[in-house]
C-alpha cells in the first residue's frame, strides 16, 4: 500500500516535471528573437514546399472563379479590352513624341528594375510565404506585385524563402497617395485595408485610385494599390475620414507574385 | 502511444492545415476549421495524462510552425491540452455533442491565451474576435467526425473507458 502510494507520487511528480519542462521550452520559443525562431518556420516551409504548393493549387482550384468575360456582358468586356489597348497605344505614342521634343530619351520608370517571379507556398492571414529568397536577390522592404498592383512588402528572408507582409496586415504601413494627398495604408484586424488619419478637408471619393508613392531604392514610380471602396466620416473624430480601400487584385486568388528588385546590378 | 506514427500524422495534418484547409473555408473572411486543435482535444481525451501533455505541446509547436510567430501556441495548446486531460479524469467526454462542445471551448480558450501571449511578445494579434468565434464553431462542428478516423489511424481504442 505504501509502495503503491509512493509510486503514484513519483508518477505525479514526473508529470509535473514534464509539464514544467515543456512550459520552459515554450517560454524559450516565446521570448527568443523572431529572427531566430523564424528559422524553424522557414525550414518547414522549405522542406515541405512541394506538398504546400500542391495543396494551395488544389485549394485555389476548388474555389469557384468567374473570369471577367463571364461576369461582364461580353460586349462590354470587349469594349473595355479595346479601350485599354487604345490607351496603351496612345501612351506609347505620346512617350515617343515627348522623347523627340525633349531631345533625350526619357527612361521608363521601372526599366532598370528586375522582377523576380515567385510562387506562393503558404498563405496566412496578412502574410504570404514565397519560394524566392536571399539567393534570388531579394531584400527586406522590397515591394511585391500581384497582377501589376502592389500587394505587400518583403518582411523576412531566408536563403530560398521569404515572408511577405500583405497590405491587409495590421503591421505593415505603406505611404500612398489618394486624391493628390499623401497618406498611409494599413490593414485592420478584420482584414480590410484602411487609410487612417486623413483630414476631411481633402476631397476623397469612392473609386479614387490609391497609389504607392516612390521610395528610393525600392520603387521609383507610383504603382496602383487599390481603389477607395468606402469613404465616410470617422466615428471617433469627425474631422477625419474613415476610408476603406479595395485592393486592386484578389490576393486570396493569387498563385504567384513578382518582387520588384530595383537596380539589380548593385 | 506509437510516437513515430504520431509524428508522421501531425506532420501530414500540419501540411493539410497550412495548404489544403483553405478549400473548405467559408465566408469572405475565410473561416476554416483548426485541424490541429481538433487533434489536441482528441489526444487529450484518448491518451494517458503524461502522453496528453507531450502531444499538446507538440501540436502547439506544429501550430506555431505554420503560424505568424513561435511561442504563443506552444504554451496555449500545452496549457489547454493538459487542462482537458486532467478534466477528462473527472468528466468523461465521450458523446459527440460533448466532444463538439469541448472542441469549441478549447478553441476559444486557446485563442484567448494565444492572443494574450502574442500581445505580451509585443506583436499585434492577427485574428479579430468574430473570426476566433466562428473558427471555434466550425471546428466544433467538424471535430467529432474526425475523431474516429484519427483513432483508426493512431490505433487507439475509443470504446475503452478512459476515465483515469
Amino acid at each position: 500500500m505504501r509502495l503503491k502510494r509512493m509510486a503514484r507520487k513519483q508518477i505525479t511528480l514526473s508529470r509535473r516535471m514534464l509539464f514544467t519542462w515543456c512550459m520552459l521550452a515554450g517560454c524559450i520559443f516565446l521570448f527568443s528573437p523572431q529572427k531566430l525562431t523564424s528559422k524553424f518556420q522557414f525550414a518547414f516551409t522549405h522542406l515541405f514546399r512541394w506538398p504546400l504548393a500542391l495543396g494551395r493549387t488544389i485549394s485555389l482550384s476548388t474555389r469557384s472563379y468567374q473570369s471577367p468575360s463571364e461576369t461582364l456582358d461580353s460586349r462590354k468586356y470587349m469594349q473595355l479590352k479595346n479601350y485599354v489597348a487604345t490607351v496603351e497605344l496612345e501612351l506609347a505614342w505620346e512617350r515617343r513624341k515627348n522623347e523627340e521634343l525633349s531631345g533625350f530619351r526619357k527612361r521608363n520608370p521601372l526599366e532598370n528594375a528586375r522582377f523576380a517571379q515567385a510562387y506562393i507556398v503558404k498563405a496566412a492571414a496578412g502574410e504570404l510565404v514565397i519560394d524566392c529568397g536571399l539567393d534570388d536577390g531579394l531584400a527586406v522592404g522590397q515591394f511585391v506585385l500581384g497582377t501589376n498592383s502592389i500587394v505587400g512588402c518583403v518582411s523576412e528572408l531566408s536563403a530560398r524563402t521569404a515572408r511577405v507582409k500583405l497590405i491587409t496586415s495590421t503591421t505593415l504601413q505603406i505611404p500612398v497617395q489618394v486624391a493628390g494627398q499623401d497618406a498611409v495604408i494599413q490593414g485592420d484586424p478584420r482584414g480590410r485595408v484602411k487609410i487612417p488619419l486623413l483630414a476631411k478637408k481633402y476631397k476623397v471619393k469612392v473609386g479614387d485610385p490609391v497609389f504607392a508613392v516612390p521610395r528610393p531604392g525600392f520603387l521609383n514610380a507610383p504603382i496602383l494599390v487599390g481603389r477607395v471602396l468606402d469613404c465616410k466620416t470617422d466615428g471617433e473624430d469627425p474631422l477625419l475620414w474613415d476610408i476603406t480601400v479595395e485592393p486592386a487584385c484578389r490576393i486570396d486568388r493569387l498563385s504567384s507574385v513578382d518582387v520588384i528588385i530595383m537596380d539589380p546590378q548593385r | 502511444m506509437r510516437w513515430l506514427r504520431f509524428a508522421v500524422f501531425i506532420l501530414v495534418v500540419t501540411v493539410l492545415q497550412a495548404a489544403v484547409v483553405d478549400a473548405i473555408a467559408v465566408t469572405a473572411r475565410g473561416i476554416k476549421p483548426d485541424l490541429l486543435l481538433i487533434l489536441l482535444v482528441f489526444f487529450s481525451i484518448y491518451c494517458d495524462t503524461g502522453e496528453a501533455i507531450i502531444t499538446s505541446f507538440s501540436i502547439g509547436f506544429a501550430a506555431d510552425i505554420i503560424g505568424a510567430s513561435m511561442g504563443p501556441q506552444i504554451i496555449s495548446f500545452g496549457l489547454v491540452g493538459t487542462l482537458v486531460a486532467y478534466l477528462h479524469r473527472i468528466v468523461a467526454i465521450r458523446k459527440m455533442p460533448y466532444q463538439a462542445l469541448a472542441v469549441f471551448a478549447v478553441s476559444l480558450l486557446a485563442a484567448i491565451i494565444s492572443n494574450l501571449l502574442t500581445m505580451l511578445k509585443g506583436e499585434p494579434t492577427i485574428n479579430s474576435y468574430d473570426v476566433v468565434f466562428y473558427t471555434a464553431v466550425y471546428s466544433g462542428i467538424v471535430g467529432p467526425f474526425l475523431f474516429l478516423p484519427s483513432a483508426w489511424l493512431m490505433h487507439i481504442n475509443m470504446s475503452r473507458f478512459t476515465r483515469r
